[in-house]
């Protein structure tokens, strides 16, 4: 039995931020490896540097020492616009919030990501659709945010998620502003997609009841990873 | 281009900002090029004129007449071909419409509604130095033996329907034209065209009288309003009014000589300096919109910054989201602009008709809106809108993906 090659590698990586002349350091020397098609959960207190790791494996922020590696890509090397362009291949992004464009119908929000590549309106058009049909959206695809439930629009947050089909997908809270049917419906969804499509997926979550979908849970407290 | 239906939607998402935005814009071209266009038509108006004429008149205004002695004094001058007396009667057609038949006409306050141009001249030596002005042979004859003959122009027959052989009346608001009698009555005699190609300038609204009738009917007491003075050679102008006002010098009447083209601009500088004060409201205007998109890019921006950071996230780079921002306000002056150069265009097609203001209006050659104002005006939208759109932009540029995201 081959062993699983490992995805994310995070080595002593730490996290400053500076208020004024303030120094606040919030992640201290954080080891982690996170093998391909595995589904992790980061649990731990509020202000126990969760979401600050999670940005750093999604690119959105860079680390102030170690270093990131994602397949085989140092990120944190990488400068602005070379980390914008790696996200828009390698990432997908669910929120808390769903966050997705009000003034685009759904369809239009699933196509975001993919007016970044050389598709055809044609082809952008097609994949959204099937996005949308892979989360069981496809009669909603005209439909405004507005015009969606809760449990709909975080539906199409991760249409938009995996409609560039990225190499790992990070969830911030994905369930903390639904309802708990909502949510049941929102972590089978991500479990299909991690076993059915093997997508790697990395999920910041308060609620041990989604946490326990993930194969692997990693608790923080106060910057520091915990056995 | 394909971010285009992007840019779109969020122009449309709030769209009574939106519009009222692109309103005030097209406010905004709307005057710069209305405003442009009557400051251009008074440049043009000063270029034109005849160069073989020149205009004597009285050294401190207008106002005031000269002696009709001057006349044979000009006439002798050395590089003088020949004279002739204008004066600006300045008639308007009386409010109660006039009759073919009579004295019942003459009566009610002049209508300035329906003002025109209309001239007391010396009909032979103003039309023999006028030959923009055609008119056929047997009208200027039936013209020359008729005291209350007029000459109109073709612009002015149709404007009210005149004809040759219409009677009508003129009541002049310059106390010394005016008679106990009641306003003047007038017989269509001729109608001329005007030669534009030969003279630009020339106006086919004006009427010409004879300058006799006015002389007579005011007991013989008014003097010239002005001469015009046909050279014999064009390049001898400066030297022929020089001697001119020369001649009055340390008289009652002093002289003012200059050329057609100068006497035009010297007319249009008794407005008052319109071009200060037209560029002065053109530019108020511009900054006060300039102001109001900046106000509303900025609202629109900052309401979008969880949005704004969205599109980071999924991999819009910040050059991108910049360029996206940047061309919503370019959207909002290109509509606003293009919206504000076409109620121009309406308008100033408009002016060319409205009673009262037509007549000023179509003194001036060439009038309408010209390619270089339109594009002035495209530019400055454009302009305004990316001045307005750059430090949202901006701010949306540098801004960090997990300080926008952490506001949510």
């Amino acid at each position: 039995m081959s062993a699983v090659p490992t995805l994310v590698e995070i080595r002593g990586v730490t996290k400053v931020y500076k208020r004024g002349r303030e120094r606040i350091e919030v992640l201290h020397g954080i080891d982690l490896d996170i093998p391909s098609g595995d589904f992790v959960a980061l649990m731990g207190p509020s202000g126990s540097g969760k979401t600050t790791l999670l940005n750093l494996i999604g690119g959105l922020d860079t680390p102030t020492g170690g270093s990131v590696t994602v397949g085989d890509r140092r990120i944190d090397q990488l400068s602005g616009g070379e980390l914008a362009a790696w996200r828009a291949g390698h990432v997908g992004f669910v929120f808390q919030f769903y966050n997705l464009l009000p003034a685009l119908s759904a369809q239009r929000n699933v196509e975001l990501p993919l007016l970044l590549t050389d598709l055809s309106a044609a082809e952008r058009r097609r994949r959204a659709r099937i996005a949308l049909t892979l989360v069981g959206l496809e009669d909603r695809a005209r439909h405004k945010p507005r015009e969606l439930s809760g449990g709909q629009e975080q539906r199409v947050a991760i249409a938009r998620a995996i409609v560039a089909d990225p190499v790992v997908l990070v969830a911030d809270e994905p369930t903390g502003d639904l309802d708990a049917k909502s949510a049941e419906e929102i972590l089978a969804l991500m479990e299909s997609l991690n076993r059915d499509f093997g997508k790697t997926i990395v999920m910041v979550t308060h609620d041990p009841r989604a946490a326990e979908r993930a194969h692997t849970q990693k608790h923080l407290e106060k910057g520091v990873l915990k056995a | 281009m394909r971010f285009l239906p992007y840019i779109l939607k969020h122009l449309r998402r709030n769209w009574i900002r939106t519009g009222s935005t692109i309103l005030g814009m097209a406010l905004c071209i709307f005057l710069f090029c209305t405003l442009r266009t009557v400051l251009r038509a008074m440049d043009d108006a000063r270029e034109y004129g005849n160069v073989t004429r020149l205009v004597t008149r009285h050294a401190v205004s207008l106002v005031y007449n000269l002696p009709l002695s001057y006349e044979g004094q000009i006439a002798q001058m050395p590089g003088v071909e020949r004279v002739a007396i204008s004066s600006w009667f300045g008639g308007s057609l009386p409010a109660k419409k006039e009759s073919q038949n009579g004295k019942k006409g003459a009566e009610g306050q002049p209508d300035f509604s329906k003002f025109f141009t209309n001239l007391a001249v010396e009909d032979e030596p103003y039309f023999a130095m006028h030959s923009e002005f055609m008119v056929p042979a047997e009208e200027m004859r039936a013209f020359r033996e008729d005291l209350r003959g007029c000459i109109i122009g073709r612009g002015l027959a149709k404007q009210f329907g005149w004809k040759v052989g219409d009677t009508f009346f003129l009541e002049s608001f310059i106390p010394p034209y005016r008679r106990r009698e009641g306003p003047f009555e007038f017989v269509v005699r001729g109608i001329y065209d005007a030669d534009k190609v030969r003279e630009p300038a020339a106006d086919d609204r004006v009427m010409y009288f004879h300058y006799k009738y006015l002389y007579e009917s005011t007991g013989r007491r008014v003097g010239a309003g002005l001469y015009v003075v046909e050279l014999q050679d064009p390049s001898q102008a400066a030297t022929v009014a020089g001697a001119i006002d020369k001649m009055f010098q340390n008289s009652e009447a002093e002289t003012k000589s200059e050329t057609e083209a100068a006497f035009r601009a010297d007319f249009i500088a008794m407005i008052g300096n319109l071009a200060l004060l037209l560029n002065s409201i053109g530019l108020a205007v511009i900054f006060t919109i300039l102001l109001v998109t900046a106000n509303t890019m900025s609202m629109a921006v900052r309401e979008r910054r969880t949005e704004i950071a969205v599109l980071k996230t999924l991999g819009f780079t910040s050059r991108q989201v910049l360029g996206l921002i940047l061309s919503e306000a370019l959207a909002i002056g290109a509509l606003g602009g293009a919206l504000g150069l076409g109620l121009s265009v309406v308008i100033i097609r408009a002016m060319t008709k409205v009673p009262g203001v037509s007549g000023f209006i179509n003194g001036f050659p060439n009038f309408g809106l010209h390619w270089s104002v339109s594009s002035q005006g495209l530019a400055i939208a454009l302009f305004l809108g990316l001045a307005a759109g750059v430090m949202p932009a901006v701010s949306a540029y540098r801004a960090r993906i997990t300080e926008m995201l952490r506001q949510v």
